[in-house]
């Protein structure tokens, strides 16, 4: 990108991940836009656009977050836009305030999401058409999102001989690096045979290998260059920012469908494929260079497939490299520093700000014991529900 | 009782999708004439981004396909599934038929799936009870059974 239009991250901040059925949306959201604010070390009439994500769980404040968080913070007339893109919802709502700043319209933007998930499976929320296949698929099948998870997992074992300890050792990572997480909503340190007694939710996947629902806020706050400087000496660079979706002839079985090609035109899921592509591409900057990933890994398997669509390692090598214990901090390529969803639980419309979050706080040393030292490059990505994918790479 | 029984009535959860009643049910897609694709349910367009002709037909999928993966679901779906009380785990799987598609259904005829079934083994379309609903209706739909 022309140095001139590169766009900087001054502020980011969040509100734990957990469970506050009691708790007001706003509540959260706001929290998190103050923390942000303070981290950038500005006020909220600084703040000259926002973008909110759209969560399906929450009424009206669901379908209007900015304006709903503006009216709890302080109505100051700024453009706000409310981004319904399920996972990819929170890379939309940066790359829109992204897109803002570096086309001149502002110099100062926040990019927000929130969300109080039910408990349990996410449920239909069609009227009973039998052209809306979210319907469709659990009334005449009564499909869970996980078990679409657990067909493809099902196949990639039988093609490369992954183990169940291998699905088990995602977890027992993952969790390792949530321990020191305060953001995170589940610190226990899990062993392979503790990960293997969990029950079976739809097999080959167990209960602690799916990430659950959980609620949470993510800000973050984003400049123009020249405008950085003000604030902090060095900013991070948002070096990449792409939003994809899937590709004609894509053999994945997305959630909500009731059929996906038998013979592949396009990659597994090819919207991630192609996000990562196009991040990288944006950046100027290859797999080779990344020093740590935040992946979706909403299941056991997306932590392997993802790695892989990422570029960070073969097809079928996802596995090696996990055994070697190289996705762990320390190692060559650490997934997760965070714990990722499989221990922060699924906020969706926070996710891709919450893992900017943790890849600024990487990148300025302020990580504390799941700190990956050196760290100049970090990679996230979000999982999308109907073929709907974010890539985020940032820079010191 | 015998004259309740024969008073059930039997609906079908969505008849555009699969033929019944029939001795042969088949599940019922589209495929475009010029360019091949296949879709399920069917489409009124060809979903294929290189074809310009949009000339999409009806067919029946084969009556068998193989099976490409599956799952045991162990938690009970929520509404608008009505599931067995006390809940059974049951079987859902993605069958790959001859004419280029996989599709999603529940897999019948086996006790203990996850013993029994065995990736790219052959299975046959059914029409089968999925539930009660709340006018005690038998509510029918697609399934996949295990053959031989």
């Amino acid at each position: 990108m022309n140095k001139d239009k590169e766009v900087a991250i001054i502020g980011v901040g969040m509100h734990p991940y957990g469970k506050y059925p009691e708790k007001d949306p706003r509540e959260l959201g706001v929290h998190a836009v103050r923390e942000a604010l303070k981290d950038a070390g500005i006020v909220w009439k600084d703040v000259q656009a926002m973008a909110a994500s759209c969560s399906a769980n929450l009424g009206s404040f669901g379908w209007l977050p900015g304006h709903c968080i503006a009216q709890a913070i302080g109505e100051t007339g700024i453009p706000i836009v409310n981004i319904s893109n399920v996972c990819a919802s929170g890379g939309s709502a940066i790359r829109s305030i992204s897109a803002m700043i570096s086309g001149g319209l502002c110099d100062v933007g926040i990019a927000v999401g929130v969300d109080i998930a039910p408990k349990g499976f996410y449920r239909a929320l069609g009227l009973g058409n039998s052209w809306d296949y979210d319907y469709v698929r659990w009334k005449a099948v009564g499909m869970e999102n996980p078990s679409y998870w657990a067909l493809e997992c099902r196949r990639r074992m039988a093609e490369f001989g992954t183990k169940e300890e291998d699905l088990a050792l995602t977890k027992v990572v993952s969790s390792k690096h949530a321990q020191y997480n305060p953001y995170a909503r589940y610190k226990k340190v899990f062993t392979v045979e503790e990960v293997l007694a969990s029950p079976y939710v739809c097999s080959p996947l167990r209960l602690v290998e799916l990430c659950p629902t959980s609620d949470g806020a993510a800000a973050v706050i984003l400049c123009s260059i020249k405008k950085a400087h003000q604030f902090v000496n060095k900013p991070i660079i948002l070096a990449g920012c792409s939003l994809t979706s899937a590709s004609y002839g894509d053999p994945t079985i997305r959630i909500m469908q009731l059929s996906a090609p038998a013979q592949a035109q396009a990659p597994l899921i090819s919207d991630a494929v192609s996000a990562f592509k196009s991040a990288y591409e944006e950046a100027g900057i290859g797999p080779e260079d990344i020093d740590f990933a935040e992946l979706p890994d909403n299941s056991a398997w997306h932590y392997l497939v993802y790695m892989e669509a990422a570029k960070l390692c073969k097809p079928g090598e996802a596995e090696i490299l996990l055994r070697q214990g190289d996705t762990a901090i320390g190692g060559k390529i650490p997934i997760c520093p965070s714990g990722g969803p499989s221990s922060m639980g699924e906020a969706y419309p926070a996710q891709g700000i919450a893992q900017m979050c943790e890849m600024v706080w990487q990148l300025r040393g302020q990580a504390g014991q799941r700190q990956i030292e050196g760290a100049t490059v970090a990679l996230g990505q979000t999982y999308g529900m109907q073929g709907n994918s974010s890539a985020i790479i940032i820079k010191k | 009782m015998d004259n309740d029984r024969i008073n059930v009535k039997q609906v079908s959860v969505f008849p555009e999708f699969f033929t019944w009643p029939s001795d042969d049910p088949r599940l019922v897609a589209t495929r475009c004439k010029s360019c091949g694709y296949c879709a399920f349910p069917k489409s009124f367009s060809c979903g294929n981004p290189n074809c310009t002709n949009n000339n999409v037909e009806d067919i029946l999928l084969s009556k068998t396909g193989k099976l490409w993966s599956w799952s045991t679901q162990y938690y009970q779906p929520p509404p608008p599934f009505i599931a067995a009380d006390p809940y059974v785990p049951f079987a859902v799987g993605l069958v790959e038929f001859p004419e280029g598609i996989k599709i999603l259904g529940i897999i019948t005829g086996c006790t203990d799936p996850d013993k029994q079934l065995k990736i790219d083994m052959p299975v046959e379309v059914v029409a089968e009870k999925l539930f009660t609903d709340e006018q005690e209706n038998e509510v029918i739909g697609w399934k996949f059974k295990p053959i031989g």
